[in-house]
């Protein structure tokens, strides 16, 4: 329930914040990365990285991550699959070896069908996902914005203690 | 004028730092208990057992791994551990690390004991799941392949099973070379009628008569005769062309009719498989008795050489495997490994103690990519009595495995003797086993030899003749020599297990049983003649009408060519031939 009411607050916490649509969607893309992609690997060390210290929306990238969680887990076969062409595709065998065979870089479980594949789309995605996303803020922000700002809803919402917590990482 | 929009937020970086400093301290604080559940999940899903381990330190600054309790289930054997490690000490190229390359330069295994019992099932690959799952249902399938004749002495009757016609070979044979016979009657006539032989008879009768009272200076008969002779030769070349086809076809039924008869002798076989026979052969009574017992070694042993040839295959591919488990989908991990580059793992070398003490062996060059190492791995132990050892050489392409052990002063377990009640308590035995996987040949011989057996029998077994004859035969035999051979294709072996026991129970067999079998043979062979013979008449004779029928078809209409051929020709040399005045 926690978590539920967390998720909403972030939600119209992000909507109504003082960043720009821009900023609110980096930050969603960011997120969907980690929702995406299985959460523990390196990539998404830097993900997060990315999240704290770009002037993006963090409550942006928590909605992300919670709202792409379970497309990542649909999405598990296609990214698998999508891994699998990859990885064993002839033709790129020698960039997998040469991978494969550097420090560091092995780390990331690249080599793994459902990481590879995730991490793939995820980047294909990120580009119309930000756009879509940036142009649907700005519209609900001139059209029913202002409105949820003004109901009792909004203000209890704002009023709780966990918004305070959000404020400190507003962008 | 707008503000500027800032790209970095600086005042994060404190907070990111102190984020990875406490990730620091709770790596260092949980290092070796993380160490620990990966190392016991990830033996766990490679053994196909459960890996327990009581205490793992990380020394990573000085490239050192200590185990300390290792135990590893039997993936066989529900209550019974594969082998246990009091201590292990493993030292470790931390460079590799890096690469995510686990290279050990040495181990040093101390108390090592195989075979203990424990409190809990372990074994894990009883779904299928996975590699170690998936071999172990490869190597169930394999050993049940073999068909292990079963001993029925204790009543020492002979019982008959029901015959089901349905599960009979030969009718379902008769029935579709009836309709092979009904199909080539019918394509041979279509042809036959195809040739049109008719008009081109009676033309050429009606032409013979012309020249029989032509002359000789009648230039049109003569040309008439001669373009009649063509087509007769023409219409000879199609008749031939058509017997050839009716050669072809009944021999095709004549083999259709032998192989009703190797029908029928498949029947036999397998009316005679019904029979609930004692085994009068001595080669069947040694497979009987020792066979289920024989084969359980030879598939432990191949389940390690092929689970070995799984995760060490040769040459260097791109090779998928499982991946991790996780709440996600696991996916599957591809390696990917390059010349004169390390191997994701190797074991270069181990020292092995066993309890008791007098124990020792060594293991060099367990890797995963032996492409890349260019040594085969090899293993050997030795102690009192003991000799082992085994070599996986997965060099080349095509990987040969080998394996040897000489235990003796075991005292093995007393057991049943299957399909007699009868115990047989072998005392302390000496043990052979030799196993070679080359490619997909397998050789392999597990032997017991044993000079003080003891002998029990149930008390039920005391009232049938049977068991008291085999009870005299065997219950004298101190000496026990069991073996029990497997060669072949792996797919597909021969296995023959032998004992000293087999002639003396066979012969008390024989005396005994050999009339009763026999007729009990002859009643199943009987049997199965009663439920083909009605099938098969009609259908051989069938088969016997049409092809008779063909071929005097295709011979009158061939002499009746034949006959006016000869006669035109003869008519036009009489009126062709040149008189001298």
């Amino acid at each position: 329930m926690f978590t539920l009411i967390k998720l909403i607050q972030s939600l119209f916490g992000a909507l109504h914040s003082e960043g720009t649509p821009g900023q609110l969607a980096a930050g969603i893309v960011l997120g969907a990365f980690l929702g995406l992609t299985p959460l523990f690997n390196l990539h998404n060390a830097v993900v997060f990285a990315l999240l704290v210290l770009l002037n993006v929306s963090f409550a942006g990238g928590l909605l992300g991550w919670a709202l792409f969680v379970p497309v990542g887990f649909l999405l598990d076969p296609l990214f698998d699959w999508i891994g699998h062409s990859l990885l064993l595709a002839p033709s790129l065998r020698g960039l997998w070896t040469s991978m494969y065979n550097m420090p560091i870089v092995p780390l990331t479980n690249f080599n793994n069908t459902v990481v590879l594949g995730s991490l793939v789309f995820a980047l294909l995605a990120a580009v119309p996902l930000f756009l879509l996303l940036r142009w649907a803020v700005a519209r609900y922000r001139v059209t029913v914005g202002e409105r949820v700002r003004q109901s009792r809803f909004y203000k209890a919402l704002t009023a709780s203690k966990v918004y305070n917590v959000y404020k400190l990482f507003r962008p | 004028m707008s503000e500027r929009l800032r790209i970095f937020r600086w005042r994060a970086i404190g907070p990111l730092l102190v984020l990875f400093v406490i990730g620091a301290v709770l790596w260092w604080l949980f290092a070796d208990t993380i160490a620990r559940h990966e190392s016991q999940k990830v033996g766990t899903q490679m053994l196909g057992a459960r890996v327990e381990i009581e205490h793992l330190h990380l020394d990573i600054a000085n490239g050192k791994v200590l185990v300390r309790g290792l135990t590893i289930a039997s993936p066989h054997e529900a209550f019974k551990n594969l082998l246990q490690a009091d201590e292990l000490v493993a030292d470790l190229d931390v460079v590799p690390l890096t690469e995510k390359k686990l290279i050990i330069n040495r181990v040093a295994a101390n108390g090592l004991r195989f075979g203990t019992p424990r409190q809990t099932d372990g074994r894990v690959a009883t779904s299928g799941d996975g590699i170690a799952g998936r071999v172990l249902a490869e190597t169930r399938e394999w050993a049940s392949q073999f068909q292990i004749p079963v001993l029925q002495l204790a009543s020492g009757k002979i019982s008959v099973d029901s015959l089901d016609p349905r599960r009979l070979s030969t009718i379902p044979a008769a029935e579709a070379l009836s309709a092979r016979a009904d199909s080539s009657r019918r394509a041979w006539q279509t042809a036959f009628d195809t040739l049109r032989l008719g008009p081109t008879l009676d033309s050429a009768s009606a032409t013979l008569e012309r020249l029989r009272h032509a002359r000789a200076t009648d230039l049109a008969a003569l040309n008439e005769a001669r373009q009649a002779i063509d087509r007769l030769k023409r219409a000879q070349g199609r008749v031939t062309a058509l017997d050839r086809g009716v050669k072809t076809g009944v021999a095709d039924l004549q083999a259709g009719l032998a192989g009703l008869d190797s029908a029928r002798r498949r029947d036999y076989a397998f009316a005679r498989s019904l029979l609930k026979l004692p085994s009068l052969d001595a080669p069947q009574i040694g497979a009987a008795l020792f066979g289920p017992g024989a084969i359980k070694p030879f598939e432990r042993v191949l389940y390690y050489a092929q689970l070995a040839r799984r995760y060490m295959p040769p040459g260097l591919l791109p090779r998928a495997t499982t991946g991790p488990r996780r709440v996600r989908r696991a996916g599957e991990d591809v390696r990917f490994p390059k010349e004169r580059a390390l191997p994701a793992f190797l074991l270069r070398s181990a020292e092995l103690s066993f309890l008791p003490q007098r124990y020792a062996g060594h293991l060099t060059g367990l890797t995963s990519d032996p492409a890349l190492y260019g040594r085969p791995t090899v293993f050997g132990a030795t102690g009192p009595q003991l000799a082992a050892g085994a070599m996986l050489n997965h060099v080349r392409a095509i990987p040969v495995d080998t394996a040897g052990a000489t235990l003796g002063g075991i005292t093995l377990p007393a057991f049943e003797v299957p399909g007699v009640p009868l115990r047989l308590d072998p005392g302390a035995a000496t043990t052979q086993l030799a196993f070679a996987l080359s490619g997909d040949t397998i050789r392999a011989r597990f032997a017991i030899r044993s000079t003080n057996v003891r002998w029990t029998r149930d008390s039920g077994f005391a009232k049938s003749t049977i068991g008291n004859l085999i009870w005299q035969a065997v219950s004298g035999i101190s000496n026990l020599d069991v073996e029990s051979r497997l060669s072949g294709p792996l797919h597909h072996p021969d296995l023959a297990v032998r004992s000293n026991l087999d002639q003396a129970i066979a012969s008390r067999l024989r005396a005994v049983l050999g009339e009763q079998v026999a007729a009990a043979e002859k009643e199943q062979r009987d049997r199965v003649d009663a439920l083909i013979n009605d099938k098969v008449g009609p259908v051989r004779a069938r088969v016997n009408d049409v092809q008779t029928q063909a071929q005097a078809q295709v011979a009158q209409q061939r002499a009746r060519l034949d006959e006016l051929q000869k006669q035109l020709e003869q008519r036009l040399r009489e009126l062709t031939r040149i008189r001298l005045p």
